[in-house]
């Protein structure tokens, strides 16, 4: 039997997006002001921005840019982060670059990048690829030191060779957490994606908010904004059931910067 | 662990910075990168060094330094806030976790614009701005840690003679402390990166804005010395924290 | 051996103040039931009915799980009984308060404070001015044995000290009745022993009335005088058993006393009888 508490604590999310729009419904006519249109107005101009063939293939572009750039950024640090986790040599070795590199933002790191290798898409990859890196080689970092050093020792005694041990026992103990960091990563890919754009001023989403601000199209900037938002919640949402899936065997994590899970 | 162990992990630690300077430096002696591409280490250097003596940058600084705080401390004051009562008070709870759910995966930044309508392009905008992108680590941070405070140091304050109202500033709020601490950490890096982020988009003052003039002049010692800068005090700033930290936290056992 | 319910207890009928015949302690028919997560109700406690009396030391032994702990928290004014109502002194007790004060087997100190700082804050909570409940604390942390030790805080401290700081915590916010939840049970056996002494000692000084949790059988023999013995879950009242061992009572003689010894076969033999060998 499904419980009327049970609906409702599903559906909050939801009542929560509706009642954010209702109170920005509220606050937009008592502002009166005309730089910031209505919530309706601006879901409204959201068909305009989705029907403009030109705009949804600049989106779909960042897209694809902010998924190769995750990809990789994925793939090469967790290894070197669970290398750090196990070696202390190694650990040394990059941590303090790490910590020197992790308070600059990595989209500020776009006019250099541009000047050196052009306004092309390898520049806009490069920078999500360094914003995702560093989450995700600091959680492989933590959860490949949490692994308990008995269980590499029944590995070992096992017969598995330090690099089985590393990808049949570290790495599966560690996924917790590396998904933490993955997740953090997409959020910040997201971020750095937008950012880079608003910086750049080519073309993507970031773009398209900008330029509509500049224009006056006010209704386009707040649908832009309600675009680029329900992408980064679906994202987060998806990438949830994946987690959910992958680690069902793992006690409840906190995700400290994220959310509730 | 010793002394002569720290040591060598410090030592092992300068190493990649070292290479890096020193890549740095054969990449351009050797001719792999043009100077107006790529400027020698010690140009760099000199230049940051000059230019923090003098006024106008020391004022960007100042403006950017402004931002930074007055953002953080409204995300600090309503993380700790709301997340102690989210924590406390079950009305409260329903109303924010929803919320919370819905707009922590947001990119903050796409509101920019919206803020820039609201509050104008001064310091305003950009304060709301850090302040809503580092309030949600926070915010959590406290939920957690106060949500999970041992049941008995509540009943012993009780016990003692306590209100319920009085228990949550007396015993929940410091025992969360080690939580909440966390959460300002990650927050104040965040504030770092977002308040030069922000100013790099529009601004007509701060480290974000010297950078974005350097790049429109094309003058690469110039956009280096704003990214070293951030990245210098956003270390600075942490060692603080961490040091803030260690005495706030002088009781707890080390998690 | 008494039987169930009979209100027998040693010094119950008159305190020579009051001249009255309240039992400073009284739990009239409780019961506890909780929500399991699998959303069935378990029945912790069944229908418990037993009194106090003032200046007594009464120890609630069970087997783990039997709600003993339950019980004192119960009393505390911790938990709400599902069922029935507990009473200090005639009065129904409503929520915690200094009048009963808690000592937990997790020492459950504010580790953000010094061992000054916990002691104080009984005290202060009371309005006491800070020079005078210093000093008042100071006081307490010598009785527990803990001089030179006020400025460290919890986590420099073995498990046995951490008690001895609750204990002292607890005691100075001067509670009529102590409500202790197997305060020993996380301390090795020697520490557990000599706090038991020592336990004994500061107790004899005015004699508090004791509720005492506890799952060991010679514990609450060499300590109590009177021992509820509870049954497995739902926790039921099997038997109260008046210890008449002449106080103060000195370890080294007890274990050596046929009567002390003649008590714990009993009541070991009584858990025997219905399978509940988990009391030690």
């Amino acid at each position: 039997m499904i419980s009327a508490k049970d609906i409702v604590s599903r559906a909050a999310p939801l009542l929560a997006c509706l009642g954010l729009l209702a109170i920005w419904q509220v606050g937009s006519l008592a502002l009166q002001n005309d730089s910031v249109p209505t919530a309706l107005e601006a879901l409204r101009a959201i068909p305009a921005i989705m029907g403009d063939k030109e705009a949804l293939i600049n989106i779909l572009a960042s897209l694809r840019r902010m998924a190769i750039g995750f990809s990789i950024a994925v793939l090469l640090s967790i290894p070197l982060g669970l290398l750090m986790g196990r070696n202390r040599f190694v650990a040394a070795f990059f941590n303090p670059l790490l910590m020197v590199i992790y308070p600059v933002p990595k989209a500020a790191l776009m006019p250099i990048i541009m000047l050196w290798i052009g306004v092309g898409d390898l520049s806009k990859t490069l920078v999500i690829f360094l914003g995702v890196s560093l989450p995700v080689i600091y959680h492989s970092f933590e959860g490949a030191k949490a692994v308990q050093e008995k269980m590499l020792w029944s590995g070992a005694a096992m017969g598995l060779s330090a690099a089985e041990r590393m990808v049949r026992i570290v790495l599966p103990a560690a996924l917790p957490e590396i998904l933490t960091g993955c997740r953090t990563g997409l959020v910040l890919a997201l971020i750095t994606m937008v950012t880079s754009e608003m910086i750049a001023r080519q073309s993507g989403a970031g773009n398209i908010l900008f330029n509509a601000l500049d224009m006056g199209q006010y209704d386009t900037v707040f649908a832009m904004i309600i675009v680029i938002g329900a992408m980064g919640i679906c994202f987060d949402a998806l990438f949830e059931l994946l987690r959910a899936r992958l680690v069902k065997w793992s006690e409840p994590q906190f995700d400290m910067p994220l959310s509730f899970s | 662990m010793t002394t002569r162990a720290i040591s060598v992990d410090i030592a092992l630690g300068l190493v990649p910075l070292a290479l890096l300077v020193l890549l740095w430096q054969g990449l351009v002696s050797f001719g792999y990168a043009p100077p107006t591409l790529l400027p020698p280490p010690g140009l760099v250097f000199m230049r940051l060094i000059n230019r923090l003596s003098t006024f106008t940058y020391q004022q960007e600084i100042a403006a950017t330094l402004f931002r930074l705080f007055a953002g953080f401390l409204v995300a600090v004051l309503l993380g700790v806030g709301i997340g102690l009562a989210a924590a406390v008070s079950r009305p409260v709870n329903a109303i924010v976790r929803p919320m919370v759910r819905v707009l922590a995966p947001l990119p903050k930044v796409a509101l920019y614009p919206a803020l820039l309508l609201l509050l104008g392009f001064g310091h305003e905008s950009k304060i709301m701005l850090v302040a809503a992108d580092a309030l949600f680590p926070i915010l959590l941070s406290t939920y957690y840690g106060a949500s999970t405070v041992e049941q008995k140091l509540i009943w012993s304050a009780l016990a003692a003679g306590t209100s319920p109202r009085d228990v949550v500033f007396k015993v929940v709020l410091p025992a969360a402390a080690p939580s909440i601490l966390t959460g300002c950490r990650i927050g104040l890096v965040i504030s770092c990166i977002v308040v030069f982020l922000a100013e790099m988009i529009t601004s007509t003052d701060g480290l974000g804005h010297v950078l974005v003039t350097a790049a429109r002049t094309f003058q690469a010692v110039d956009m280096f010395v704003p990214l070293i800068t951030i990245s210098l005090l956003g270390l600075s700033l942490n060692g603080l924290l961490q040091i803030l930290r260690t005495y706030l936290l002088r009781g707890f056992p080390e998690v | 051996m008494n039987l169930l319910s009979s209100p027998s207890g040693a010094r119950e009928t008159t305190t020579p103040a009051s001249g009255l015949a309240i039992p400073m302690i009284e739990i009239d028919h409780v019961s506890q039931i909780f929500q399991t997560s699998a959303r069935k109700d378990h029945l912790a406690l069944s229908d418990i009915s037993m009194t106090v009396g003032d200046g007594a030391f009464v120890s609630i032994l069970g087997p783990s799980g039997c709600g003993k702990s339950t019980l004192l928290y119960i009393v505390g004014g911790f938990v709400n009984p599902s069922q029935g109502i507990a009473r200090m002194k005639g009065k129904p007790i409503t929520g915690p308060g200094p009048d009963r004060g808690p000592v937990f087997q997790e020492f459950a100190l504010f580790p953000w404070k010094s061992v000054l700082g916990n002691v104080m804050y009984g005290p202060r909570q009371q309005g006491v001015k800070p020079a005078e409940a210093e000093a008042q604390s100071r006081a307490l942390i010598e009785m527990v044995g803990l001089k030179g030790f006020e400025d460290f805080y919890p986590k420099e401290l073995s498990g046995g000290m951490k008690q001895r700081v609750a204990l002292a915590r607890t005691l100075a916010y001067h509670p009529e009745v102590l409500l202790m939840d197997e305060p020993f049970g996380a301390l090795d056996a020697h520490t557990r022993t000599r706090l038991q002494n020592d336990l004994l000692n500061i107790w004899e000084r005015d004699r508090k009335t004791v509720l005492f949790v506890t799952h060991s059988v010679e514990e609450a023999v060499f300590l109590s005088d009177k021992v509820v013995m509870m049954t497995r879950s739902p926790g039921r009242i099997r038997d109260i058993v008046d210890i008449d061992l002449p106080r103060p009572r000195r370890r080294t003689e007890l274990l050596l006393d046929p009567r002390y010894q003649k008590y714990v076969v009993d009541i070991e033999r009584l858990f025997d009888d219905t399978g509940e060998a988990e009391v030690l």
